[in-house]
């Protein structure tokens, strides 16, 4: 018996090493930058990285990524707007960020290649909601007036869940142990195709189990009524947070997808001259998929029809420049 | 519990080391614990269910008793009748009673009338379709005399709930399985490391093979009539590999489980793609289930022993009746049908056991092309006959092939996520070269006598389940529904 522990115990160690080399060769895992917060109390990734970004298993999607001074992906070094030049700023979450795409070839530079003398500064950060990027735009006042006009990428659904901006908790998961995690490369490649989620929920399991709590079902009366609240909150929140950071109506607009917000959310945008962007528009009639493969965000093709879709708008708002 | 489960990941190691170390005094306590294990395994999805195990086991085991005691051919007729009603009883209400009312208003609507008999929400219990043929084959063996009925309720309870086949097979006979568990068993080294490689190579098929064509064999098949032929073809290719992955897959780790207890299991999957006819087909594929309708059914039934009529009629019923067996649908009929309209031709002309030996790889290259073409006349054959069973009706399977075949029309398939195809068609080619390379070894599939090669096979196996891992697919087994 001894012995044929021995042996599978040898045996699962040379495999997990073996494994571990054949991840590293094929490159089959993501590479995370750094993060930080600055001196303004922007959290932002630690400037002057370059690594691949890699979605699904066998590297279905690779995306270079190039962190700039600043501390956002992008092919630009520096943030330095002038007066007497063009720029365009994208701010948004993981979808603007585009590590889903080379950094050449993300949805600002798909933007900035179709328009001449534009720079298109991209503020892309996965996990920023709209808390966190009022609070960049406020914090950088000086750089974004001298834009001349900001999309601000929202996704209603999970973007509006806070009224106010506090430092987030992303910050705090950066700690040794999961530095050292982050150097087991095959530990990442499990995580991020999802392998690990059964172990990683065992043990709540467990403690549901031992605590005698169960998983509730609710009736779609109850779900419907949830989503309500949840719905209605999102508004107050929005609300409030464009009471506490305000913008400039006519220099900012808001890139959404209509079919994740409720009819009294964009009434609202509506009735109070904010401008919006609809991507669902393009979206719906999209004939090959607008999503990555085991990814939420979007394809090459999906960026390539937000990038349309915001040329499209600044043809039609060019005479207001 | 499914043995893909992190439950099941759990569990197994500590009822491994619970059997070999804590019950390993003597038989009694090994076989209470086994019945403990499987009960729990069993519980783990409904344990409302438990009392259909409980009843039928000793329901069956009473009647072995009765038997044994029973010289009287009438009586021993009544009480084998006994336990064939009450087991298929309790099979046809939970599997089959909404079908027959639902055909039975469709046949009177079809004449014009209607009538009003309402369907009920039957939940089908997980393993009912196997464990009931297992204890029927106890009792028809005891009854035939070909079985001493066993006297140790615990042992019978251990033969019936033994939990790596409980819920999908193979379906074991009594004078396989009862005497193995009668008996004490040892720790056996080498049993082990047979049952733990044979375990990989089971994950391997149903991870790799069956899992990762899951998403895009359901996308064809829920969207057939969008596609173009070719697209409907590569759906139904697909689904003959999926099937063979997730069920010979789940076969080969409820094999190598049994192992890890020190009970030997049946084969039940001989490479059933590399056969040269549908004789032979059958002969490898679901052995379990097939050699149960040939003994129990097909014989009693007169096998082939009648005239040609009644030769063909009992083809004709066994076709059938494995198909239903499969569900309450009229496809699986369909596919049985189906089957035994194949299989007729070679049983007529005395061809289906033309091919009963190994495939010879020494033998004449032109002996060996023309193998490879039958291989592939079958597999054509019994893919078509996927897509009946695959379809959620006889008329979406009759337009699935007259697309797939009458109406042809070719392009590229592009799964609506994205999924790059050439990676399954690499995947499905290697499986097929490394089971040619294998296929007279389906119980050591690692049979090579190099100890690198071996461990970069397992390594390799591996590496695959995780490069094809998917985390939305649905990772239960096929065969569970039946």
């Amino acid at each position: 018996m001894g012995s044929i522990i021995k042996k599978v115990i040898i045996y699962a160690v040379l495999v997990l090493l073996i494994l571990e080399g054949l991840v590293r060769l094929f490159h089959l895992h993501n590479e995370m930058p750094n993060r930080f917060a600055d001196t303004k109390g922007v959290e932002k990734w630690v400037p002057n990285q370059s690594e691949y970004s890699i979605t699904g298993n066998r590297k279905q999607n690779v995306g270079q990524y190039r962190i700039n001074d600043f501390g956002f992906n992008s092919v630009h070094d520096k943030y330095e707007p002038k007066e007497d030049a063009f720029e365009i700023a994208l701010v948004g979450d993981s979808f603007i960020e585009g590590f889903h795409e080379d950094y050449t070839n993300s949805l600002g530079q798909q933007i900035e290649k179709n328009l001449s003398n534009t720079t298109v500064l991209e503020f892309g950060y996965a996990g920023y909601d709209l808390a966190d990027e009022l609070h960049l735009i406020h914090a950088y006042k000086d750089i974004f007036e001298k834009i001349d006009h900001t999309f601000i990428y929202i996704r209603f659904t999970d973007d509006l869940d806070r009224d106010a901006y506090q430092e987030s908790s992303r910050l705090r998961l950066d700690t040794p142990f999961t530095r050292i995690a982050k150097q087991i490369k095959l530990l990442v490649y499990l995580k991020d195709i999802g392998a690990l989620d059964p172990v990683l929920q065992l043990p709540g399991r467990i403690m549901n189990f031992i605590s005698g709590k169960k998983e509730i079902s609710l009736s779609e009366e109850e779900l419907r009524k949830q989503e309500k609240l949840k719905n209605e909150l999102s508004l107050n929140n929005f609300k409030t947070l464009l009471a506490e950071y305000p913008i400039d109506k006519e220099k900012f607009t808001f890139l959404l997808d209509s079919s994740l917000c409720t009819v009294q959310f964009l009434e609202y945008l509506n009735h109070n001259g904010y401008n919006f962007l609809d991507i669902n528009t393009t979206f719906s009639k999209a004939k090959t998929p607008t999503t990555l493969i085991y990814d939420q965000h979007w394809s090459k093709s999906g960026r390539s029809l937000v990038a349309k879709l915001v040329l499209d708008y600044l043809d039609i708002s060019a005479t207001n420049y | 519990m499914l043995f893909n489960s992190i439950d099941f990941a759990i569990f197994l190691p500590i009822v491994f080391f619970l059997y070999w170390f804590v019950c390993n005094r003597n038989l009694k306590v090994q076989n209470i614990f086994i019945v403990f294990a499987s009960y729990l395994f069993y519980g783990w999805w409904d344990w409302r269910f438990l009392g259909l195990i409980i009843f039928s086991t000793l329901l069956d085991y009473s009647i072995g008793n009765f038997l044994r005691n029973e010289e009287r051919i009438s009586r021993r007729k009544a009480l084998l009748w006994v336990s064939v009603i009450i087991n298929l009883g309790f099979l046809g209400f939970f599997k089959y009673y909404n079908f027959f009312v639902d055909s039975f208003v469709n046949a009177f609507t079809f004449f014009g009338s209607t009538i009003d008999a309402g369907s009920l929400n039957i939940i089908l219990p997980v393993g009912i379709s196997f464990y009931t043929f297992q204890t029927l084959s106890y009792t028809i063996d005891v009854y035939k005399k070909e079985l001493e009925p066993t006297k140790d309720i615990i042992a019978f309870s251990a033969f019936v709930c033994f939990f790596p086949q409980l819920v999908a097979g193979p379906i074991e006979r009594a004078v396989n399985l009862l005497p193995q568990i009668s008996t004490k068993r040892n720790f056996d080294k080498t049993q082990i490391t047979d049952g733990l490689k044979l375990m990989l190579w089971g994950f391997f098929k149903k991870l790799v093979i069956a899992d990762s064509l899951s998403p895009i064999v359901n996308d064809i098949f829920n969207n057939s009539s969008d596609y173009s032929s070719t697209t409907l073809i590569v759906g139904a290719v697909f689904f003959a590999f999926q099937i063979y992955g997730d069920f010979s897959g789940y076969s080969d780790i409820a094999i190598g489980i049994s192992k890890l207890f020190g009970v030997e299991l049946m084969s039940n999957f001989k490479f059933p793609y590399f056969s040269r006819n549908i004789g032979e087909f059958w002969r490898k594929w679901h052995i379990s289930l097939s050699t149960w309708f040939r003994d129990y059914l097909y014989i009693p039934l007169g096998g082939s022993k009648g005239s040609q009529v009644s030769n063909i009629r009992n083809i004709f019923i066994i076709f059938i009746v494995s198909g239903f067996w499969h569900g309450a649908n009229w496809t699986f009929v369909i596919w049985g049908l189906f089957h035994a309209l194949l299989f007729l031709p070679s049983f007529i002309t005395r061809t289906n056991r033309k091919f009963t030996g190994t495939i010879n790889v020494l033998q004449s290259p032109k002996t060996f092309i023309f193998d490879i073409l039958r291989f592939l006349q079958t597999f054509v054959l019994v893919t078509i006959g996927w897509v009946f069973f695959r379809s959620e009706s006889i008329n979406q399977a009759l337009l699935y092939l007259k697309k797939m075949l009458f109406d042809f029309t070719a392009d590229v398939y592009v799964h609506p996520s994205g999924y790059r195809m050439i990676d399954y068609f690499i995947m499905i080619i290697c499986f097929v070269v490394f089971e040619y390379i294998i296929r007279n070894n389906e119980r050591n599939p690692f049979y090579f006598k190099s100890k690198a090669l071996r461990f970069c096979l397992y390594v390799l196996m591996i590496f695959a389940i995780i490069l094809f891992y998917d985390d939305g697919v649905d990772r239960s087994f096929i065969y569970f529904q039946f």
